[in-house]
């Protein structure tokens, strides 16, 4: 299968309803909660105003990866980035370093997040927001 | 779900958590759960706006695990009718409440200046609201959302505008976008606790007894909120898609319950709405419906420079603040509501209160010098934005006095025939009939939402039942809504909660529910609030209906004063109750 990028295809149909983190929470970490999920819909210009929603960019060379200093996030094959738990100092600096917010941060575990390009956000998000798609898709994504 | 209570007294500024388990063991949370806390912690007998009247929050074992159990139960002793207080809001809260540990908040006492208290995990901060104390409730929450702000965190906002501060019975608490703790008058018991807002936010998440049923259940659920037809009017049109056809059937009240056809339906109909002003729609933290209906409000404020508001609105809205003052304006009735919103008034209990006070204006029976000079009429949404201003700067007696409700103004004024509440609380958008009345008369919250009776006399039209089958489906409902609220659902989505899925998704969680435990739980929880409500004084034997409401044509005709009398007998007798 072709490499899949997780994609904001719809961002103005987003209803800030967090299904997608819930889901993402639920299914990849089985945990209740919206607090390990690998991607934030983030309300701006006051709470009633649009979403932004924040994804993996799955970056060929992840500036997250870059910014750590310990060799636990590494860049996968195909884009994206893995971590190795046990290498991780809960530094932080990976979560600083992407511009776009993207990677979370587990505040349980003092751990970033990585997407696995699963799909279960897309899977659960009620309005066709988000969407698996063979290429980065559009200029208007976040 | 523990019984995790978070008790902060606002006296010393101090916060800590206690085990209260068994309240949510056996009462399975919400608002049952609630009601123990308050007899344990609440004075039936006190003053609503003493320091040590307590303010119960509490949510349910479904919170922040499966879809559209978005509620948090708010319990306190009501201001506006002196007994039970008790009122629901979505948004954020629940979310915010359950990752950050909390079953239930406790708040007592009264902190010594304006503050607000900063909930962040288990950390508790009471902070001076001193800077922004007199600020709107829109306000609030913009200063609050920057100030609290924290990265990767969502937060949720609850507060009071400055109709709370000044203890107007019918203010209510607002929670993050637009969504209220509208009836009973919360916000003037928070506002006597000088307490301007709660701010929550929490990271922790839930372990999962059994992964592979919990995500089972889930996806039942799901499947019915994304696809089911009764949860998509919600998210279509909303409640709005109700002004219509009420009024076709003569449900909608109008004009101060004068009749329940609304010339001007279709000028305010939610399709109307839609077409021209609907600009979003959102929805409370983990609900894929989305019911809330974001309207935009564009004013000229100097040629060619205009000012926009986005304003959320919803049937009820649209009842107390269009057919009732008889506007057929959108943009009026949108202009009341943004004035409604910034100060903090519950709409319905306002809207119901300008109904009076027009009526009396028309009868004589209140002068221009009570009203300043200003005319009072039907459809005139200028003077009522006038009469909010005024209200709001608390210009003149009578001014102050409108927002204390139908009730204490009827008291005084005169007008009790037309002043149109129950037991003190001014009623839901429904003219429908006689079943509609035993709700707002019986119901412990005397809200349309405690039972299901003007669906009950909806059906009549299409089909005669027996008057004991009326009633018995209406107690029966009562108490099902007791399991609803308990688990904190959403009432939009109790034709996707069944008794089945319930039980399953109890299991899942590992908590032991049974069908006869849950009905079980649910008769006695109404008897608790009874009981409460009968330590207050509230006499249920006693509670009458606005003479108006006799000579007014309903859905279902007129209503007659036996049947009502024999309801009464009924609904006291199912839900076993001593007379």
């Amino acid at each position: 299968m072709a490499v899949q990028y997780l994609n904001v295809v719809n961002r103005d149909q987003c209803i800030g309803c967090f299904s997608c983190m819930y889901a993402c929470s639920r299914m990849v970490r089985n945990a209740g909660g919206s607090g390990k999920a690998a991607l934030r819909v983030k309300g701006y210009a006051g709470v009633e105003g649009a979403f932004s929603i924040r994804v993996c960019a799955r970056c060929e060379d992840p500036d997250c990866a870059k910014a750590c200093p310990t060799g636990a996030l590494t860049p996968a094959p195909n884009g994206g980035v893995r971590l190795k738990k046990d290498l991780c100092i809960s530094c932080g600096a990976c979560v600083k370093a992407c511009a776009i917010s993207a990677l979370q941060w587990d505040e349980e575990e003092r751990q970033p997040i990585p997407c696995i390009f699963c799909g279960q956000c897309v899977k659960y998000c009620p309005n066709d927001v988000l969407a698996m798609t063979e290429k980065p898709e559009g200029e208007d994504r976040r | 779900m523990t019984g995790r209570t978070l008790h902060v007294d606002l006296g010393s500024g101090t916060g800590r958590i206690l085990d209260d388990g068994p309240a949510f063991s056996e009462w399975l949370g919400g608002s049952a759960a609630a009601t123990e806390l308050l007899f344990r912690h609440g004075d039936p007998k006190g003053d609503p706006l003493a320091p040590e009247s307590p303010v119960i929050f509490a949510i349910g074992p479904f919170s922040a695990l499966f879809p559209v159990a978005t509620k948090t139960a708010a319990l306190f002793k009501s201001p506006l009718t002196g007994e039970l207080g008790e009122s629901h809001a979505g948004g954020r809260l629940a979310m915010s409440l359950r990752e950050a540990g909390i079953d239930a908040l406790v708040i007592t006492g009264r902190a010594d200046r304006p503050s607000y208290l900063a909930i962040e995990n288990d950390t508790v901060a009471v902070k001076s609201a001193s800077t922004f104390w007199g600020q709107s409730a829109t306000a609030t929450d913009r200063i609050l959302r920057e100030a609290e702000s924290k990265t990767g965190r969502k937060i949720s906002v609850v507060r009071i505008g400055p109709a709370g501060e000044r203890l107007s019975p019918m203010a209510c608490a607002t929670v993050d976008g637009s969504r209220h703790f509208g009836r009973l008058g919360l916000g003037a018991v928070l506002g006597s606790k000088n307490l301007k807002a709660i701010v929550v936010s929490g990271t922790k998440t839930l372990p999962l007894a059994n992964p592979k049923e919990f995500k089972a259940v889930y996806d039942v659920l799901y499947d019915r909120v994304v696809r089911s037809k009764e949860m998509k009017k919600y998210h279509d049109l909303g409640t709005a898609a109700n002004v219509k056809p009420l009024s076709m059937i003569r449900g909608l009240p109008t004009r101060n319950f004068s009749q329940g056809n609304f010339e001007g339906a279709d000028a305010i109909s939610g399709e109307r709405f839609a077409e021209k002003f609907l600009v979003q729609h959102t929805a409370c933290a983990h609900c894929q419906c989305g019911c809330i209906h974001l309207a935009e409000l564009r004013e000229e404020f100097a040629p060619y420079h205009y000012s926009t508001n986005r304003v959320s609105y919803d049937y009820e809205l649209i009842y107390a603040m269009g057919s009732m003052l008889s506007l057929s304006s959108p943009e009026d009735i949108l202009k009341l509501l943004l004035a409604t919103e910034k100060q903090g008034w519950d709409v319905i209990s306002l809207g119901c209160t300008l109904a009076w006070a027009t009526e009396s204006f028309l009868r004589g029976n209140l002068s221009l010098e009570e009203t300043g000079g200003l005319s009072l009429s039907f459809g005139d949404g200028a003077a009522y934005l006038e009469v909010l201003e005024r209200t709001a700067k608390g210009q003149g007696e009578f001014y102050r006095d409108l927002e204390k409700g139908c009730a204490f103004c009827s008291g005084k004024y005169g007008g009790e025939e037309w002043a149109v509440q129950y037991g003190g609380a001014e009623p839901g958008g429904y003219m429908t009939g006689e079943n509609f009345a035993v709700t707002c008369m019986m119901g412990v919250r005397h809200s349309h939402l405690d039972d299901t009776g003007y669906s009950i006399d909806q059906k009549l039209l299409n089909a005669a039942q027996p008057l004991e089958d009326q009633v018995r489906a209406q107690v029966k409902e009562a108490q099902w809504r007791m399991v609803l609220n308990s688990l904190m659902i959403c009432l939009f989505a109790r034709g996707v909660y069944d008794e089945e899925v319930i039980l399953r998704g109890l299991d899942a969680l590992g908590l032991e529910w049974d069908a006869e435990k849950l009905q079980t739980m649910s008769e006695k929880a109404l008897l608790r609030k009874y009981e409460w409500k009968a330590l207050c004084g509230f006499d249920h034997g006693s509670v009458k209906i606005p003479e108006k409401m006799y000579s007014v044509q309903t859905a279902t005709g007129l209503m007659d004063r036996d049947s009502l009398e024999e309801r009464l007998r009924l609904y006291r007798e199912y839900a076993g109750l001593k007379s």
